[in-house]
């Protein structure tokens, strides 16, 4: 089936408030898949559920066949399941190196008290090879409140990714850049695509018809429908309710 | 971005290179700042002969180490606790407990401190640190103001209001010699060598994954969590440790004075060491020492003068959190690196 | 009897409890200088019956003058921190309480200070012929009940309540709505500084008058703020009521234990509910 995330019937309410109804949702293993839909649709909330910082009101998450419904979060991510914030979410006053390495670490060691964590050459490396792939390098020793927007987001997905997801989930990552920067975000996750399964949520159509293999629409929290680019720029119901009408 | 005073700024892409000049106080506040354990030693040896009086010294190091403990908490990992009190009474009541009915060797009394402040802070530390923010430190106040009523009320073993008197002044036994250590300048070399040992293992644990773990929660607890770090039991951790240096200088603080008072449980104690802990710089290792200095020595030199001497220590206090939140050395170094960003 | 007298203390942790819970559900901070706010109720009152002999109105301005002197520090000393991390006006307060026991040993010395009940509340009260009531726990309680009442109506059916309310609940959105929160901010820490002012004074006739007597009611009416709930009046009011009873029970009982058994009592309640009897669960988690 290859599919690796599966969410059943899932729902979060929030007193009166249904932020995500009944979803079924699928991602397949490789897949870049999209999810769309108007402000309040739900989806900052949907990825909530997925990385166990919210519990669900009803409804399963199936990953790589196994429940990881009321799993804690710290589990949830060492399952593989990393995501980046829209709002920029990283460690202010330290580098830009220590923001990836310490996400590096996380996947080996938490109380070692004793050796030098420099000396841990396996962190370094791989933090090295990370803030290449993300083209900060140049960067790795400046504080991280110090950077720019752009560069801060991309530190983001950085941090997300030293954590070895097999399933990566990006919120916004365009959000605030500039084109030239956004066509450089574009081009990163197209390569981080090769190796990983991704979801990404994104307002600007262009980058969603671009990169996505398949497109999921979200509205009031319910699943409005699931294809790929094509179907869902034809999908009536689809264009009256987000896109207005609007040629794509 | 702070402005560059009297640089000059020079753009390459997205590079920018400044030159400056830049003053000789600068230079030494960075070079402190990047070795301050050998600062630190340095000033400690020669310290016992600028101060007014020896015992002075003594106490502002014990002290000092006391807030070096608590800046563990507070200061690298971000947590404002109440209640410090409790470990740091706990580890003198402990100290003499063990010296007058135990066993009279030094270097036994000293651990036992430094473990009960550690168990302690182990068992309070599971009630507490679920929380954040204010409600943590409330819940550390409470707990420790409980532990205050308890060794108020077991006149047994803490002599209660009167305090744990007359702890012996055990002689120092160590490769088979005998050596009183009970002068003002050899107690001061004695807790030095605590202090010294103390700095060196922060030093390493700080420098250890763990030790960069914890900065990380303490920048963003959050985000820890999602890269898969159990940030409450992080921060347990760095609570008993804190806890644990704390005790240790409560023992040495029973056994300066050959006697506990119940006060070094009351949460005037635990107020003392928040403010020095603001005082003199929160996350170094400098800025507990300098806090701890700069309150003892104004309370010795004022209270001679008047018994309310808290009425101007209290503004300065204040004034601090206002204005200059980072502390005596923070804001030295934030002033030091203005020129050079 | 002693359930009476406990009543009475729990009618003091309720003042002071709804004080600092307002001024926490509302502005997140906790005013560590409460309990010296508490003292300097007394403090006040005791002037005020010094230069005129009455003790109603040293009830009347007590809560004006611990109000007023609330109002000037939110203005002066904690709104420049409300950029700032939560533990700075914390932080603050507690400072503050330094100087302000301070300032009362200064002017007024460090020991008691003489306070007594009004002459026409000295005399127990009778009832039906058989129990004795002090007449002036009578009068507190009742007093309290009074000043409950008038801040439920306050709260529930002014407009001025309802944006207080609605403060507490979403701030961002009361903000989105035009509303200068920090007007609303400004006069509900005087009015949680009037309560620890007039708890102050009200229990100077019962309890010594002294400049560290705010100290140990301020941990006091800590413990009875977390086991209530932060930030939920009606758990203070439930909380005082249970910790005065279990304190005044206790000394009955077992002397000994008097001071630490509001403590267990945190303790059980931490453990079985954590976030108080009636608070809102993630609140500063």
């Amino acid at each position: 089936m290859g599919e690796i995330l599966k969410t059943i019937n899932l729902t979060k309410n929030f007193g009166g408030l249904s932020a995500v109804v009944d979803v079924n949702f699928v991602v397949k293993k490789g897949d870049l898949q999209s999810i769309i839909g108007p402000n309040g649709a739900g989806k900052s909330t949907f990825f909530k559920l997925i990385t166990g910082e919210l519990e669900p009101t009803r409804g399963q998450i199936i990953f790589f066949n196994k429940d990881i419904t009321s799993l804690p979060q710290t589990a949830i991510s060492h399952l593989g399941i990393a995501v980046s914030y829209q709002i920029t979410n990283i460690f202010p006053m330290l580098t830009v190196f220590e923001n990836v390495r310490v996400a590096v670490q996380s996947r080996k060691t938490t109380f070692n008290l004793w050796s030098k964590a420099i000396s841990h050459k396996e962190f370094v490396e791989q933090t090295r090879h990370i803030l290449e792939q993300i083209n900060l390098s140049d960067f790795k020793d400046e504080i991280a409140a110090n950077l720019s927007h752009g560069h801060q987001k991309r530190l983001e997905i950085g941090i997300a990714l030293a954590t070895q997801p097999k399933l990566l989930l990006l919120d916004e990552p365009t959000a605030g850049l500039s084109p030239m920067e956004t066509r450089q975000t574009i081009e990163l996750i197209k390569k981080i695509a090769q190796d990983l399964t991704i979801i990404l949520v994104e307002h600007k159509m262009k980058v969603v018809m671009e990169v996505s293999d398949r497109i999921t629409v979200l509205h009031y929290g319910k699943l409005l429908a699931q294809g790929t680019p094509d179907e869902i720029r034809n999908n009536e119901e689809v264009r009256r309710v987000y896109l207005g009408g609007v040629k794509i | 971005m702070k402005e560059t005073g009297i640089g000059e700024t020079f753009g390459l892409g997205n590079r920018e290179l400044r030159v400056e000049k830049v003053g000789w106080w600068q230079r030494l506040v960075e070079l402190v700042s990047r070795n301050p354990l050998v600062f630190i030693f340095i000033f400690f040896i020669i310290f016992p002969f600028v101060v007014p009086y020896k015992a002075l010294a003594t106490q502002i190091i014990i002290w000092g180490l006391f807030a070096l403990g608590y800046n563990v908490c507070l200061g690298y990992t971000g947590m404002l606790s109440f209640g410090h009190a409790a470990y740091f009474g706990i580890g003198a009541y402990t100290a003499g407990i063990v010296l007058i009915r135990l066993w009279q060797n030094i270097w036994f009394s000293l651990l036992c401190g430094l473990l009960m402040g550690g168990i302690t802070a182990f068992i309070l530390g599971y009630l507490c640190i679920k929380r954040r923010g204010i409600y943590f430190a409330m819940l550390t106040l409470a707990f420790a103001q409980l532990l205050y009523f308890v060794g108020f009320q077991w006149v047994d073993l803490t002599g209660g209001d009167n305090g744990l008197r007359n702890i012996p002044a055990v002689p120092l036994s160590i490769f088979g010699l005998s050596i009183n250590i009970y002068t003002p300048l050899r107690f001061y070399f004695f807790v030095l060598v605590f202090v010294a040992s103390s700095l060196l293992a922060i030093n390493r644990i700080l420098q250890s994954p763990f030790g960069h773990v914890l900065q990380a929660v303490r920048e963003n607890d959050q985000r820890a969590k999602s890269c898969g770090y159990e940030t409450s039991n992080v921060r347990w951790m760095a609570f008993v440790i804190s806890g644990a240096i704390s005790g240790l200088a409560g023992g040495l603080y029973a056994l300066y004075l050959h006697f506990v008072g119940i006060e070094s449980l009351y949460w005037t104690t635990s107020g003392q060491v928040v403010m020095m802990t603001l005082l003199g710089g929160m996350g170094s290792f400098i800025g507990p020492f300098i806090g701890a200095g700069v309150f003892l020595y104004i309370e010795d030199t004022l209270s001679v003068i008047t018994p309310n001497w808290m009425i101007f220590l209290g503004p300065v206090f204040v004034l601090c959190v206002l204005f200059f939140p980072a502390g005596i050395w923070g804001t030295i170094k934030d002033l030091s690196t203005r020129r050079r960003k | 009897m002693q359930l009476f007298t406990g009543l009475s203390l729990g009618m003091l942790y309720v003042l002071l409890a709804l004080g600092l819970s307002i001024i926490f559900g509302l502005l997140t901070v906790v005013n560590f200088a409460h309990g010296a706010m508490y003292m300097w109720g007394a403090f006040a009152g005791a002037a005020t019956i010094a230069i005129t002999g009455n003790f109603w109105l040293a009830l009347v301005i007590s809560p004006l003058v611990i109000g007023g002197y609330g109002l000037i520090i939110e203005r002066g000393l904690i709104r420049p921190l409300y950029g700032r991390d939560i533990n700075y006006p914390l932080l603050l307060t507690f400072g503050l309480q330094f100087i302000m026991i301070e300032i009362i040993r200064i002017f007024w010395g460090t020991s008691d200070q003489p306070f007594s009940a009004p002459a026409s509340l000295s005399m127990p009260l009778e009832i039906f012929g058989v129990f004795y009531f002090p007449s002036y726990r009578l009068f507190l309680i009742g007093i309290t009940v009074v000043i409950c009442i008038v801040l439920w109506i306050f709260l529930e059916k002014t407009n001025l309540g309802l944006v207080i309310r609605a403060g507490t609940r979403d701030p961002l959105m009361v903000r989105a709505l035009g509303i200068d929160m920090r007007r609303i901010w400004w006069l509900v820490f005087g009015i949680g500084s009037a309560l620890a002012g007039i708890a102050g004074v009200l229990a100077a006739p019962i309890r010594s008058v002294f400049p560290e007597m705010g100290i140990a009611m301020l941990v006091e009416c800590f413990v009875v703020v977390v086991v209530g709930g932060m930030g939920s009046l009606k758990g203070a009011i439930l909380s005082g009521i249970i910790m005065g009873e279990a304190s005044s029970i206790t000394t009955l009982f077992y002397p000994q234990m008097a001071d630490i058994v509001i403590f267990l009592v945190m303790a059980v309640v931490l453990l079985i509910r954590p976030s108080g009897l009636f608070g809102k669960a993630g609140l500063l988690e």
